[in-house]
């Protein structure tokens, strides 16, 4: 089965027989008719949380509703055999989405052909202020993890971090971590603490693999902190880094050395 | 005119009003809000683009718990259809997420305004797009359109919207001029009869003393706008309401880059309770017979609002900030303190 048949196996699970005898009239139309079906989709399509545990491409549905996987549907069923006109409506419904529809084509874009044009329209995501589009990006989607150069990749997960988002929901999290992204968490550290304020305590995981004598500081004042979660968060970073540093200086603090040894990052997933 | 006994004192030269008024003045709480504490408030006509976050908070404080932004001119022409394109993508996208942060359900009408109908090149690239915009969820109308000069292209592109309306079966939000008031509600009105459209499916909005009875005697809705100095003002609006009842008629602000008032609908909601007018009554003209009218559209669900914590599902999911626990963060405005 192509994907196309995949996601209308999913449809048929969650959708009443009036819903998919709409889907399947839409579907067949031309570019202009899907165009609309896409648009006018909440009109005949209910918002029902889709039940599935079939991945597509990486996507598992799980926080989908039903609109938007039709959505999805009908983006998957555009004929590409022209692509540049493939790529025009596509652009078009980018440029004219309101917010569930530009959370439904962002959420998608691991299903659409010729993934890296999209690329700008995934960053664009990146940068938005409406959360809904922004965790449409950032949180069970692997577009980014897959075509995210580091540069953008940093800035998804840092933007997580300074909105306090739940950035173990972004797929790829352990697979991509780097020296700049540590360095930036520890700047961004110090300037919230020069304000006054925090970071959540599960950034500091991306540092594990990058500990060197000045982010070992930040780690020393985390150790510090009258903040329990910080202290766990020191002492999981220095059980599992490298560095040997964060070895002696884990043993000084023996109780949290005893706590983290039956505890992971988990724990500090909110 | 002064309603405050403590503004009576200071200016007591100023105060010309009856006998009945005076005594009223003496028994005013000064905050009117106590007057229709625990009231919903609908406002079918505001346009938040121009408006601040204050104002948004000072809504949900007054009890607006929804709003139709309609699309309008923005005091000076657009050049380009990109221009259209992303002051209508900004209705259904940045200003509706804007306004839930608040707690506001957001609507909006889309159409082609009457001033901008005069660059008739530019309308016919407008018009081909609007179809995209029409289907979208939460939009509840076409409008605001309909007449400002009088001109032949305001009539051409106001015939086309309305056929819009009619295919998409969509209210219609219907501008009436400044000037010229009474004859280009008129026209308004006949040019949509001509075109078969229901009357019931039509908003005839910024009414005054001079145009609503023949508005309200061939079916339509008066909408009625309280702005200061070139609209209703809202005793006016107490006295209409009392002479002609609260069938379809409606209140809005029309709030937006001019002096005006966001609060214009629960601040004359206040001053019907004030001046007798049953809670029922002040119910239709400041939030039911705007839902009523509009949810024709089918994109109203007034759970959406009149239950918050049911909130739309596929905004349930996390990372969203500002609903969260029903809190609005407030800045304390007496501080001197920004932290």
């Amino acid at each position: 089965m192509d994907l196309k048949d995949n996601l209308f196996e999913i449809i048929k699970v969650n959708a009443s027989q009036k819903e998919q005898d709409w889907i399947e009239t839409k579907a067949n139309g031309s570019l202009q008719s899907m165009q609309t079906a896409f648009v006018a989709t909440p009109r005949f399509i209910s918002k029902t949380p889709v039940n599935s545990d079939i991945t597509l491409r990486g996507i598992s549905f799980e926080t989908w509703t039903l609109d938007r996987l039709v959505r999805a549907y009908f983006l998957v069923c555009l004929d590409n055999s022209d692509i540049e006109i493939y790529i025009k409506t596509l652009n078009t419904l980018f440029e004219t989405a309101e917010n569930n529809e530009a959370v439904a084509l962002i959420s998608s874009l691991a299903l659409l052909e010729n993934p890296e044009s999209w690329l700008l329209r995934a960053t664009d995501a990146v940068r938005t202020n409406i959360g809904v589009v922004f965790d449409a990006i950032a949180f069970d989607n692997p577009y980014a993890k897959t075509y995210f150069s580091e540069l953008a990749w940093n800035q998804l997960v840092l933007k997580c971090i300074f909105n306090d988002k739940p950035i173990h929901k972004i797929q790829g999290l352990d697979e991509r971590p780097n020296k700049e992204l540590a360095i930036s968490i520890s700047n961004l550290a110090h300037e919230r603490w020069a304000a006054g304020r925090t970071i959540p305590p599960q950034a500091w995981r991306l540092v594990t693999n990058f500990l060197d004598e000045i982010i070992l500081e930040d780690i020393k004042k985390l150790f510090a902190s009258t903040n329990d979660n910080d202290q766990l968060a020191a002492a999981l970073v220095c059980k599992n880094s490298e560095f040997p540093l964060a070895k002696s200086e884990l043993i000084k603090h023996i109780e949290l050395d005893e706590k983290a040894k039956n505890l992971s990052w988990s724990a500090l997933e909110v | 005119m002064c309603q405050k006994e403590s503004e009576i004192k200071q200016n007591p030269s100023h105060f010309e009003g009856t006998a009945e008024e005076l005594e009223m003045s003496k028994t005013i709480q000064a905050n009117y809000m106590d007057y229709v504490k625990g009231m919903k408030f609908f406002d079918p006509h505001i346009h938040m683009t121009s408006r601040t976050t204050d104002d948004y908070t000072a809504l949900v404080d007054a009890g607006v718990v929804a709003i139709i932004e309609p699309a309008f001119w923005l005091g000076q022409p657009r050049t380009g259809l990109a221009s259209f394109k992303d002051y209508y993508s900004s209705l259904v996208g940045w200003e509706r997420f804007r306004s839930s942060q608040f707690g506001i359900k957001h609507y909006c009408t889309i159409g082609l305004n009457s001033r901008e109908a005069n660059n008739e090149a530019l309308a016919e690239e407008v018009m081909e797009i609007l179809p995209l915009f029409l289907y979208k969820e939460g939009v509840v109308g076409v409008g605001e359109i309909g007449f400002d000069d009088q001109t032949a292209a305001e009539e051409k592109y106001y015939r086309q919207q309305l056929e819009m309306s009619k295919e998409a079966g969509l209210p219609v939000q219907v501008h009436t001029p400044h000037r010229d008031k009474k004859k280009g509600t008129e026209l308004s009105m006949s040019i949509a009869l001509e075109h078969a459209i229901d009357p019931g499916m039509v908003i005839i909005d910024h009414n005054n003393e001079e145009t609503v009875e023949s508005v309200l005697d061939k079916g339509f809705w008066a909408a009625f706008t309280i702005y200061p100095f070139t609209k209703m003002g809202n005793e006016r609006m107490v006295e209409l309401v009392k002479k002609y009842g609260p069938e379809r008629i409606m209140i809005n602000s029309a709030a937006d880059w001019g002096i005006s008032d966001p609060l214009a609908v629960p601040k004359t909601a206040a001053l019907m309770k004030i001046r007798g007018i049953s809670d029922e009554a002040i119910k239709m003209v400041c939030y039911q017979n705007a839902i009523d009218a509009f949810a024709q559209s089918g994109q109203i669900n007034v759970a959406d609002f009149e239950t918050p914590q049911v909130i739309d599902q596929s905004l349930k999911f996390n990372g969203n900030t500002v609903l969260r626990g029903g809190q609005i963060p407030r800045v304390d405005k007496n501080s001197i303190f920004i932290s």
